[in-house]
C-alpha cells in the first residue's frame, strides 16, 4: 500500500488537536488527524461538555427547589438519574458529530485507530479489523492528552474507586459519594451529586478547596457549599482506599485525627497525567519530564519536526489552553511568527452554582511576587440585578498592582461569574488599568455592574455601596 | 510642608527634551502658585514656566543652560499649607503651538491626586496599552523614546514586557535615553525656526522689511559643529571628475527586477558608499579621528550619509560597511532612508560614524565643498549626475558625468593622500562592471 503523505498530521482529535488541524487546513496545508477513538478528546466525550449538561439538571433542580421563593409551588418533585445521564450522553455525541462535520469541511483527512510515530515524520495507524496502515508528514503534532491519575497504590477499579468517566455515566445513582480532591472536576461532581440527592464527602488535601483560587472566595464558596449539605474536610489526607463488595472504605488523617469514611462509591478527582506512553516518544527520543512531554514557546520538542500541545505537555490542563496552543504551533509552523501565548491572562472556571471563575494572580499570590496591591471588592448583595433573579450570593475581587495600575488578577465567585469573567481576561490581555476598567459604562441592570464597581472600589470610587 | 517635583514639562508633542534658560528664581525664595518660576527652550518653542504650587523654592536641580528630557525633575518646591497641588508646572502655551492631546485625564487637575501629567500622541500612531503608558509616565519615558522600543506583542504592539526590559536596560546603564540633540532632530516634526519678537532688535530691524526668527535647538546646534569644525580642522577640497556612465548603466538595467526582488527602489547611494568603502580599505588613514597628538585608527567603517529631513540635516551611519556586499549596502541605505522617513531612528542609527558621504547633487549642485562632520577627517560631496560630452582615446564621446569633491583634514591627510583616495573611489565608479549580479 502507498504511503500517504501530509504537511501536517496531528495525533488526537481533542480541542488540542482538532483545532490544529482546522487551522492548519486554513492555512493551506495539508492535514490529517489521528484518533484512536472519538473526535472531541476528553473535552467533549468525557470532561468539559457532558459534565456541563450534568450540571445543567443540578441547576434547574435547585431552581425547582426554590420555587417557593417566586411562587411558584408543585408536588412529586421526581428525578430520574438514568434520563439526566442519557442527556448528557446525547449532548456530548451532537458536539462531536459537530467536530467530524468541521473535518469534512476543511478537507482534513480523519484517520481512526491508534497512531505510533516511527521517526522521521512516519506513522503506523494501529485500527481493529485493518491492516496496519503508514503515513508520512513534515510536521507531526501531538496531541495525546491526559487521562485521570490516581493515589499510587489505589488502582481506579471503576466499580467502587472510579474515574471522572464513570462519574458521568453511571446507570445507578449512588447513595453516598466520596470525592477524592477538591479540585475544579471534583468540586463540579460533589455539587451534581449532592444535587441529585447522594450524600457526598470532598476529601482535600489543601487547607482549602479550589486550591488555585483565591482563598477569600474559596472561603466563601467553601461555606456555600457546606450549606448545600456537602460535607468537606480540607488539609485531610487520605492514608488508604478499600473497596468492598457493596461499598468503599477512604480513611483519611485530618487536623482531628484518623477518619474512615464509607460511602457507596469514592471518586478519584486528584487530577491527570500526561499520555506520553507506547505511541514512540521514547524511541524519538522526545524529551518528557514529570510525565508531560516537553517543548519551547513555539511548542516544539527536542526532536525536529515533531511537536506537542494540550494536556500532554501539563497543567494547566483546559480546553481552551490547548485550542490556543494549537493554533499558535500551526502557526508559528507556518512562518508566520505569532506572539506567545500569555499564560498569565487564561481564564480558570468552575462551573457549580456559585460558580468560580478568575484570570491572573491571586491575592496570595501577588503579595508572595512582590507587588504591593490595591486590591477593589464588590458583592453582589447590592446589585440590583443579582436581587431580581435571586442570585445575591458572590462577589468581584480585583487585584491591581499599586505602582503602575496594573490588573494583576480577578476573581469571580456568583451566578454566571464564568461568563463574566471574560471583559477581565479581555482587559488584562489588553494591558488596561482599573481606571479604564470603571470608566467603561456597564448596563444597567446587570451582574457585571459589580465588575466596575469593584474596579471603582479599588480606587476609593465605588457607588453603590 | 510637602516637597513638590518640579519636572520639565512636555510642550507638544514629540517634543523630547527642553534646554532651561533661566531661572526666574533663586533657592530660598518664595514663589507665588503661577508665578513665573522658570524659562526654557525647546525645539519648537521658548516658554515661561509657572510655579506648580506657592511655596519655596527648596533646590535647583537643573542649572540653567543645560538641555533635560522632559519629565526630568528639574527642581523641588517646598509647599507652603497644607493645600498641595502635586501637578507638574503646566506653562500657559503660547497660541501658535500644538497643545499635547491628553490621555489620561484633562489637563491641570486641582485636587491633591498624584500628577498625572499626560503623554504626547504617538506619532507613528502605533497603539500603546494604558498600562504601558502608566509605565511610562511613571518612569520618566517621553513619547518619543517610547516609540523606539521594539514591540513582541500583538502586531509588534509594545507590551508591558517590553517596556519593563526597556526600563531595567535604562537603570542598569545598557542603554542611554534619546536625550542628545541629534535625535531630537531626528523625531522632532516641525519648523526650523519661528518668528520672535525681541524688542532690542527690533529698533535696529523694524518690520515689515526685517523678520526676527529663533533658531531652533537643531539650528544651533548645527551652526556649533559647523563653527568647531572648520575651527578644528584646516580643510583642503579635491575635486575629481568621474565618468558613471557604467555606473548609469548597470542601475538601468537592473532597475525593474531588483524592485521586484528587493521591494524597494535601486538607488545611486550604494554604488557610491561600495566605492568609498573599498577605497577606504586600501587607505585606511582617511578613516581616523584625532585625538591631541594621536591618531585614533577604526578598523571598521560606518558611513554616514547626509540627509536633508524637513528638520535639518541629519545623517543616519551605515554600520560596518566593509562587511557588506553590494545587496547588503542597498539594503542598509533603503533602510536607513526608510526610517529617515518615517521617523523611526534609533539613537544609535545616528552615532559611530568613520567617514561621510553629501549627495548635494539631488539639488542639481555640480561642485560643492563639504565640511567634514567631526570627529572624521574626511568627507565626500557628489554632484548632480549630467550628460556632457567627453573626450575618450581622442574621439567624442557622450557620458554621464559628475564631480565628487573631498574635503580632507590637512592635519592628517595631505594632498597626496586625498588625490589617491579619490582617484581609488572615481576609478571604482567609472570601471564598475556592467554585468555585476547581485
Ligand atoms: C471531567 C472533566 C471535566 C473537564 N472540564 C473542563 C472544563 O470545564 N473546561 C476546560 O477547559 N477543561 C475541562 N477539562 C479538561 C479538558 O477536557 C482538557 O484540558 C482537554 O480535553 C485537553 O485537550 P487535548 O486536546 O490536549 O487532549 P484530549 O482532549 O485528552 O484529547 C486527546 C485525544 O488523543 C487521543 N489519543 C491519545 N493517544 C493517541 C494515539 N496514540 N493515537 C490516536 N489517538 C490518541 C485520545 O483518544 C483523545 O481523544 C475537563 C476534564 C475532565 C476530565
Amino acid at each position: 500500500m502507498a504511503e500517504k503523505s501530509f504537511d501536517v498530521v496531528v495525533l488526537g482529535g481533542g480541542p488540542g488537536g482538532y483545532t490544529a488541524a482546522i487551522r492548519a487546513a486554513q492555512l493551506g496545508m495539508k492535514t490529517g488527524i489521528i484518533e484512536r477513538d472519538r473526535l472531541g478528546g476528553v473535552c467533549l466525550n468525557w470532561g468539559c461538555i457532558p459534565t456541563k449538561a450534568l450540571l445543567k439538571n443540578a441547576e434547574v433542580l435547585q431552581t425547582f427547589r426554590r420555587g417557593e421563593e417566586w411562587g411558584i409551588s408543585y408536588d412529586n418533585l421526581k428525578v430520574d438519574f438514568g434520563k439526566i445521564i442519557k442527556r448528557s450522553r446525547v449532548v456530548s455525541e451532537k458536539i462531536v458529530k459537530g467536530v467530524e462535520y468541521l473535518m469534512r469541511k476543511n478537507k482534513i483527512e480523519h484517520i481512526p485507530g491508534y497512531g505510533v510515530l516511527l521517526g522521521n515524520g512516519a506513522i503506523e495507524i494501529r485500527a481493529e479489523g485493518k491492516p496496519d496502515e503508514k503515513v508520512t508528514a513534515k510536521h507531526i503534532v501531538v496531541a495525546t492528552g491526559a487521562r485521570p491519575r490516581t493515589i499510587p497504590g489505589v488502582p481506579i477499579d471503576r466499580k467502587r474507586v472510579i474515574s471522572s468517566t464513570e462519574a458521568m455515566s453511571l446507570t445507578d445513582q449512588p447513595k453516598s459519594m466520596i470525592v477524592i480532591g477538591a479540585g475544579a472536576i471534583g468540586i463540579e461532581f460533589a455539587y451534581f451529586y449532592n444535587a441529585v440527592g447522594t450524600k457526598v464527602t470532598v476529601v482535600e488535601m489543601m487547607p482549602s478547596i479550589l486550591p488555585v483560587e483565591d482563598a477569600e472566595l474559596t472561603k466563601m464558596m467553601e461555606a456555600s457549599l457546606k450549606k448545600q449539605g456537602i460535607e468537606i474536610l480540607t488539609q485531610a489526607k487520605v492514608e488508604s482506599v478499600n473497596p468492598g463488595s457493596n461499598d468503599v472504605t477512604v480513611t483519611v488523617t485530618a487536623a482531628d485525627g484518623k477518619k474512615e469514611l464509607k460511602g457507596d462509591v469514592a471518586l478519584m478527582a486528584i487530577g491527570v497525567q500526561g499520555n506520553v506512553e507506547n505511541f514512540g516518544l521514547e524511541k524519538l527520543g522526545v524529551t518528557v519530564e514529570r510525565g508531560h512531554v516537553r517543548v519551547d514557546s513555539d511548542y516544539r520538542t527536542n526532536i525536529p519536526g515533531v511537536y506537542a500541545i494540550g494536556d500532554v505537555i501539563g497543567p494547566p490542563w483546559l480546553a481552551h489552553v490547548a485550542s490556543a496552543e494549537g493554533v499558535h504551533c500551526i502557526e508559528a509552523i507556518a512562518g508566520k511568527k505569532p506572539a506567545a501565548i500569555d499564560y498569565s491572562s487564561i481564564p480558570g472556571c468552575t462551573y457549580c452554582q456559585p460558580q468560580i471563575a478568575s484570570v491572573g494572580l491571586t491575592e496570595e499570590k501577588a503579595k508572595a511576587e512582590g507587588y504591593e496591591l490595591k486590591i477593589g471588592r464588590f458583592p453582589f448583595r447590592p446589585l440590583g440585578k443579582a436581587v431580581a433573579i435571586g442570585e445575591a450570593e458572590g462577589m468581584v475581587k480585583l487585584i491591581f498592582d499599586a505602582k503602575y495600575g496594573e490588573l494583576l488578577g480577578a476573581h469571580i465567585m456568583g451566578a454566571e461569574a464564568t461568563e463574566m469573567i471574560h471583559e477581565l481576561v479581555m482587559a488584562k490581555k489588553l494591558e488596561t488599568t482599573g481606571k479604564e476598567i470603571f470608566h467603561t459604562i456597564h448596563a444597567h441592570p446587570t451582574l457585571s455592574e459589580a465588575v466596575m464597581e469593584a474596579a471603582a472600589a479599588a480606587y476609593g470610587e465605588a457607588i453603590n455601596i | 510642608m510637602a516637597r513638590i517635583e518640579v519636572v520639565m514639562p512636555q510642550m507638544g508633542e514629540s517634543i523630547a527634551e527642553g534646554t532651561i534658560v533661566k531661572w526666574h528664581k533663586k533657592v530660598g525664595d518664595r514663589v507665588k502658585k503661577d508665578e513665573t518660576l522658570l524659562e526654557i527652550s525647546t525645539d519648537k518653542v521658548d516658554s515661561e514656566i509657572p510655579s506648580p504650587a506657592a511655596g519655596v523654592l527648596a533646590e535647583i536641580v537643573v542649572p540653567e543652560q543645560k538641555t533635560v528630557a522632559v519629565r526630568t525633575v528639574i527642581a523641588y518646591l517646598e509647599a507652603e499649607g497644607g493645600a498641595v497641588a502635586a501637578e507638574a508646572s503646566r506653562p500657559t502655551v503660547p497660541s501658535a503651538m500644538e497643545t499635547p492631546k491628553p490621555i489620561a485625564m484633562a489637563p491641570a487637575p486641582i485636587s491633591a491626586a498624584p500628577a498625572i501629567t499626560p503623554l504626547a500622541a504617538p506619532a507613528s500612531g502605533r497603539f500603546y496599552s494604558p498600562l504601558v503608558l502608566n509605565i511610562a509616565r511613571e518612569e520618566g519615558i517621553a513619547m518619543n523614546e517610547l516609540e523606539l522600543i521594539p514591540g513582541t506583542g500583538e502586531g509588534g504592539r509594545a507590551s508591558k514586557k517590553d517596556i519593563l526590559a526597556y526600563v531595567a536596560a535604562k537603570k542598569s546603564g545598557a542603554i542611554a535615553a534619546p536625550s542628545s540633540p541629534s535625535v531630537s532632530k531626528a523625531t522632532s516634526a516641525g519648523i526650523l525656526a519661528k518668528p520672535v519678537d525681541v524688542p532690542e532688535l527690533r529698533g535696529k530691524y523694524p518690520a515689515p522689511d526685517f523678520e526676527i526668527l529663533q533658531m531652533s535647538n537643531v539650528l544651533q546646534k548645527m551652526a556649533e559643529h559647523m563653527v568647531k569644525s572648520v575651527a578644528t580642522s584646516p580643510h583642503v577640497a579635491a575635486i575629481h571628475e568621474v565618468d558613471m556612465t557604467n555606473v548609469v548603466k548597470h542601475r538601468g538595467a537592473h532597475a525593474i527586477e531588483f524592485e521586484k526582488k528587493e521591494g524597494f527602489k535601486l538607488t545611486f547611494t550604494p554604488y557610491i558608499v561600495e566605492a568609498v568603502s573599498r577605497a577606504i580599505k586600501k587607505y585606511p588613514l582617511v578613516n581616523t579621528s584625532i585625538e591631541g597628538d594621536k591618531i585614533i585608527k577604526k578598523n571598521f567603517i560606518n558611513i554616514g550619509i547626509a540627509v536633508a529631513s524637513e528638520n535639518g540635516l541629519i545623517v543616519p551611519v551605515i554600520k560596518n560597511a566593509e562587511e557588506k556586499n553590494f545587496l547588503g549596502l542597498a539594503r542598509a541605505v533603503n533602510d536607513l532612508a526608510t526610517r529617515t522617513r518615517a521617523k523611526k531612528l534609533t539613537p544609535d542609527d545616528i552615532q559611530g560614524g568613520t567617514f561621510t558621504i553629501s549627495n548635494y547633487g539631488v539639488f542639481g549642485t555640480m561642485i560643492g565643498t563639504p565640511i567634514i562632520n567631526q570627529p572624521q577627517v574626511a568627507i565626500i560631496g557628489t554632484g548632480a549626475i549630467k550628460k556632457r560630452v567627453v573626450v575618450i582615446d581622442d574621439a567624442i564621446a557622450i557620458r554621464s558625468m559628475a564631480y565628487f569633491t573631498m574635503s580632507f583634514d590637512h592635519r592628517i591627510v595631505d594632498g597626496a593622500l586625498g588625490g589617491m583616495f579619490l582617484e581609488e573611489v572615481v576609478q571604482y565608479l567609472q570601471n564598475f562592471d556592467i554585468n555585476l549580479k547581485f
